[in-house]
């Protein structure tokens, strides 16, 4: 399959698909189930078709006569392609009961989970600022909608209000710093920036700097740092968990693959001005979200909140950028691995044990699952360990790069504090082991069904346990050293 | 695979195994005896193997993480033999002495699960690898005390593990200064200890990168002042966990000192070794103080144990082959006396339904064959000549006399605390009054005897023909004191 037919065929799939079930969904024919088999069906084409681009080194502009450089395809971008279709099906495969149990998942959710995919793949692609923002509000939008679907929920349209009305007023800023960057570089292409950047005088780049300030606010917003990300807790709260699975598990990863290809391709000459910022962001974002997590009553938010912590780990090796570049960058595709992983899992248990209900899931909740269901148990205290960076899950590893990298980079202080917010982070985490372990529960036993959901839930834990301890020297599957190839392969198509 | 990588998953393997099939508690357990037998039946074999002229032996090395140089790397020289041995020797007796008492699939479980953790950090000569096991190991300890632990018990887990934890993530950091160093130096990564130990630091970053290692450690041993965590934890945790606790993962604190401090920074260890042979002493008397106040048995043995600990640090800290050899020499010695009494303890419990010293007494008028192995065990802890923990104790106050003749005069005399509250204990336990609790008290089953035995026998095999174990330690420490004595007794 060459390169230019895996970069067309993966978002021209997408969008048909999309289109397709708007065009027939109202039919009687095409009941929601059918909906989302076909959703189903589309990702897992599409992903095989994806993986196909990662793993070797390519990096292509497509079709550059139509496009105008605007779109670029390299193993980057199919690395995280791949990872966002993937994620898309995990959902959705553990959201089965979930779908079926409620009455707002209608054929139009399906519709828009597709158009955010579709965002998120051509943000990952995009080479130049304005597709860049188009994609990412075509993404974001569909997010917007899929977080209020459920309308007869008050607190589904406080959260999507809030986060419609915050994510505008943020993407204006990135609209105010590409304006800014443009004015005074003359183009909103990557490429061309980076060459202005490193060919000029760093103090006749005023509005270079400036602007793109302004667009790391926007990213910043999104990804929930702090202060930006006062919306998240409310959001997360009041999206069904599945769409808080997407949104923790593959929207913000989306977010983060493009920040990472303008830091690495644009910011990194002038890393000096900004590492005071994201040192400053990255060591706030981690303590006010342990407070935030250590104090939430809820397993749902109590994940959210962790979210903005995880966040913080990577400020630590985008700090870190500067001067171990090599292997911050790689650390923060590793890590970006690990959560996702992690983050699908855990929200997936929850959406799985929730059966459809608005329930929060307390702590107390959880008490006694492991006598009744020692697989979901087992399931989830892997994903809590993984995301609490326990050794022998692939969330250590992930901390391990991160942590290295920065001492790589002289920070070894940022390490350190790095280390303190994974030490508070083990009492929420175990929190819920405790929960699920130790406490007797009073509610009977139920059955959940819905075997083949299950079945992805324990697939993925075993992709935590296996990235955490895998090895070619056991059994022929990719490992810790095949992601970690990956990342770097990744890493060098961008052509730094 | 090689013996060491099987003693390290066979247990792992089958506690996964076990895990996810739902089978009856008494094949449980009767896999559980298997394995263990597998185990220590290796182990044997292993200390037969083993060279008594050289040092580190069996090595095993695969790449793992290749980009980061870290390996599987594991061996086993005289030093972590003795812990290794004490590992398979322990948990199968374990097993057999409390048979009757636990239906519970998971107590087997972690237990297992346990042991190949411990097997694997002892064994580890990479940095991460050990890192692995170390952390791995608390987990099974976490839940057991948590399921089958006693009061407190949800509170008390949580804190154990939250303060072990600390500890390791500030040692991670250490890990990980130190490798990043060493990438500096000679332009590759690598964790693996014989690498690493060329990495030159500087006194302050070589002081806080010790201070990471140290704290882990030092928690996990524990020494004064990270000792917060012991006697509630001692008290709440089952029989099993509370074994492994005090029996191996005590000590694998105070072996990893010596194997990875030392190793890794030998002028900052040396420098600092008086404030910890300072803090070590005075952890001797103040645990040994505390334990005379204490009228729960448990937490009496915690402190005690916590008192022994302070003098095996002291021991590696002297820096000489007595210090060593007498420090490894009584990490075996009191494990096996603690595993005893702590298993007659969790008899005792059985029995009489209390822990309290003051409601018991009078159990020897009952219980004779109790009495004795009682007494034994309590006796062999203290150091009473022809016991292993006599050989020892003489071995390190030989080894402090030799380092400064006041910290061995210190040593010396305050070995005998631990005489004052195990007599004082003894004679309330056992003799006086036949208490209320203690009338119908059964004697020692079978079962039982079976486990208490080879360990009595093992006791007084150490203590009366100690040269046949210290020859399998004497390379390791002559090798080790050879090469500071060059650096510091110029």
């Amino acid at each position: 399959m060459s390169n230019t037919f895996i970069a067309l065929a993966v978002p021209a799939l997408l969008l048909l698909s999309a289109i397709f079930i708007l065009l027939f969904g109202l039919s009687s024919y095409y009941t929601k189930n059918r909906a989302y088999y076909i959703t189903l069906a589309t990702l897992f084409i599409a992903f095989f078709i994806s993986i196909n681009g990662i793993g070797v080194l390519h990096s292509a502009e497509i079709l550059p006569q139509i496009f105008n450089s605007m779109i670029v395809y390299d193993t980057f971008s199919a690395t995280f392609i791949s990872l966002f279709l993937l994620g898309g099906f995990l959902t959705l495969a553990i959201a089965k009961s979930f779908v079926d149990k409620t009455n707002f998942f209608t054929h139009e959710s399906f519709v828009l989970f597709l158009l955010s995919l579709f965002g998120m793949v051509i943000l990952t692609m995009a080479n130049e600022l304005l597709t860049a923002f188009i994609s990412l509000e075509i993404a974001s939008m569909s997010v917007y909608i899929l977080v209020g679907l459920n309308r007869d929920s008050l607190k589904a349209s406080e959260a999507f209000f809030k986060y419609l009305l915050l994510g505008s007023f943020a993407a204006s800023f990135y609209l105010l710093g590409m304006m800014l960057i443009f004015a005074q570089t003359k183009s909103t292409n990557l490429d061309v920036i980076a060459e202005y950047i490193l060919n000029t005088d760093l103090n006749s780049q005023l509005l270079v700097v400036a602007g793109s300030m302004l667009i790391m606010i926007t990213i910043m917003f999104k990804i929930a740092a702090v202060p930006f990300g006062a919306w998240v807790l409310d959001v997360y709260e009041g999206a069904s968990l599945p769409i808080t699975a997407y949104m923790a598990g593959v929207f913000k990863i989306a977010i983060f693959a493009f920040a990472l290809r303008v830091f690495l391709k644009d910011y990194i000459t002038f890393q000096a001005i900004y590492d005071p910022l994201i040192i400053g962001g990255a060591l706030i974002t981690m303590a006010v979200g342990s407070l935030l997590a250590v104090i939430q009553q809820s397993v749902k938010k109590m994940l959210a909140a962790s979210s903005v912590v995880h966040s913080g780990y990577l400020l630590i090796a985008f700090a870190s950028t500067g001067e171990a570049t090599s292997s911050a960058a790689s650390a923060i595709i590793f890590y970006l691995f690990a959560y996702f992983i992690s983050a699908i899992g855990a929200f997936g248990v929850l959406s799985y044990i929730s059966k459809g209900s608005d329930n929060l899931i307390n702590y107390d909740d959880l008490n006694g699952l492991a006598k009744e269901r020692p697989i979901i148990a087992a399931s989830l205290t892997v994903f809590m360990l993984s995301l609490a960076g326990f050794p022998s899950t692939i969330g250590f590893i992930g901390k391990f790069y991160i942590f290295t990298s920065a001492i790589e980079a002289g920070y070894t202080f940022l390490a350190f504090f790095g280390a303190l917010s994974a030490f508070i982070s083990i009492y929420y985490y175990f929190k819920v082991i405790v929960h699920l372990y130790f406490k007797e529960s009073g509610h009977l036993e139920v059955d959940y069904g819905y075997k083949v959901s299950l079945a992805f839930i324990v697939i993925s834990a075993l992709i935590v346990l296996w990235g955490g301890v895998g090895t070619s020297l056991l059994l022929d599957i990719p490992g810790i050293n095949a992601l970690n190839a990956l990342s770097k392969y990744s890493l060098e198509s961008l052509g730094l | 695979m090689s013996t060491l990588s099987l003693m390290i998953f066979l247990p792992i393997i089958t506690a996964f195994a076990l895990f996810v099939t739902k089978i009856h508690i008494n094949i449980v357990k009767t896999l559980y005896m298997i394995v263990t037998g597998i185990v220590m039946y290796l182990a044997f074999s292993l200390y037969v193997a083993f060279d008594a002229n050289a040092s580190m032996q069996f090595i095993e090395y695969h790449p793992w993480i290749a980009e980061y140089g870290i390996s599987y790397h594991i061996g086993v020289d005289g030093v972590s033999l003795g812990i290794v041995m004490m590992n398979a020797i322990i948990m199968p007796l374990v097993a057999i002495a409390l048979y009757k008492q636990r239906d519970k699939r998971g107590y087997w479980i972690n237990l297992l699960f346990v042991q190949g953790g411990i097997m694997g950090a002892v064994l580890s000569l990479d940095l991460m690898l050990f890192y692995l096991f170390w952390e791995v190991m608390l987990l099974p300890i976490f839940f057991m005390i948590g399921l089958f632990g006693y009061g407190n018990k949800h509170f008390i887990t949580m804190k154990f593990n939250i303060y072990t934890i600390l500890g390791s993530l500030m040692m991670l950091i250490g890990i990980l200064y130190v490798a990043v160093q060493y990438k500096g130096q000679f332009g590759v990564y690598s964790f693996d200890l014989y690498d690493l130990k060329n990495v030159k630091l500087g006194a302050r970053e070589s002081f806080f990168a010790f201070s990471g290692f140290m704290l882990a450690f030092a928690i996990k041993i524990p020494i004064f002042p990270f000792h917060t965590w012991l006697s509630e934890t001692y008290r709440s945790a089952p029989t099993g966990a509370v074994i492994v606790m005090s029996a191996l993962m005590a000590k694998l604190g105070a072996y990893a000192i010596w194997r990875f401090l030392f190793t890794l920074f030998p002028e900052t260890s040396h420098a600092l070794a008086p404030y910890f042979i300072g803090i070590g002493l005075f952890g001797l008397i103040y645990f040994g103080i505390s334990a005379m106040s204490q009228s729960h048995l448990k937490k009496m043995f915690a402190l005690s144990s916590a008192s022994h600990l302070s003098l095996v640090v002291v021991g590696f800290f002297i820096y000489d082959v007595y210090g060593l050899v007498g420090s490894s020499y009584l990490i075996v010695a009191h494990a096996v006396s603690s595993t005893a009494l702590f298993l007659m303890a969790g008899m005792l419990f059985e029995r009489t339904k209390t822990y309290h010293i003051d409601s018991l007494g009078g159990i020897a008028a009952v219980a004779p064959k109790f009495a004795l192995f009682f007494a034994f065990f309590a006796l062999s802890i203290v150091g009473v000549p022809l016991t292993a923990g006599f050989v020892a104790e003489v071995l390190i106050v030989l080894g402090a006399f030799e380092y400064d003749i006041y910290v061995g005069f210190i040593s010396a005399t305050t070995i005998l605390l631990a005489m004052l509250f195990m007599f004082k204990m003894i004679s309330q336990v056992l003799y006086g009054k036949v208490s209320e609790s203690a009338k119908n008290f059964q004697d020692l089953r079978l079962h039982e005897l079976i486990a208490l035995i080879p360990l009595a026998l093992l006791i007084l095999a150490m203590g009366i023909f100690p040269n046949y174990f210290i020859k399998k330690i004497e390379p390791t420490a002559k090798s080790f004191a050879a090469g500071k004595e060059a650096v510091y007794h110029e």
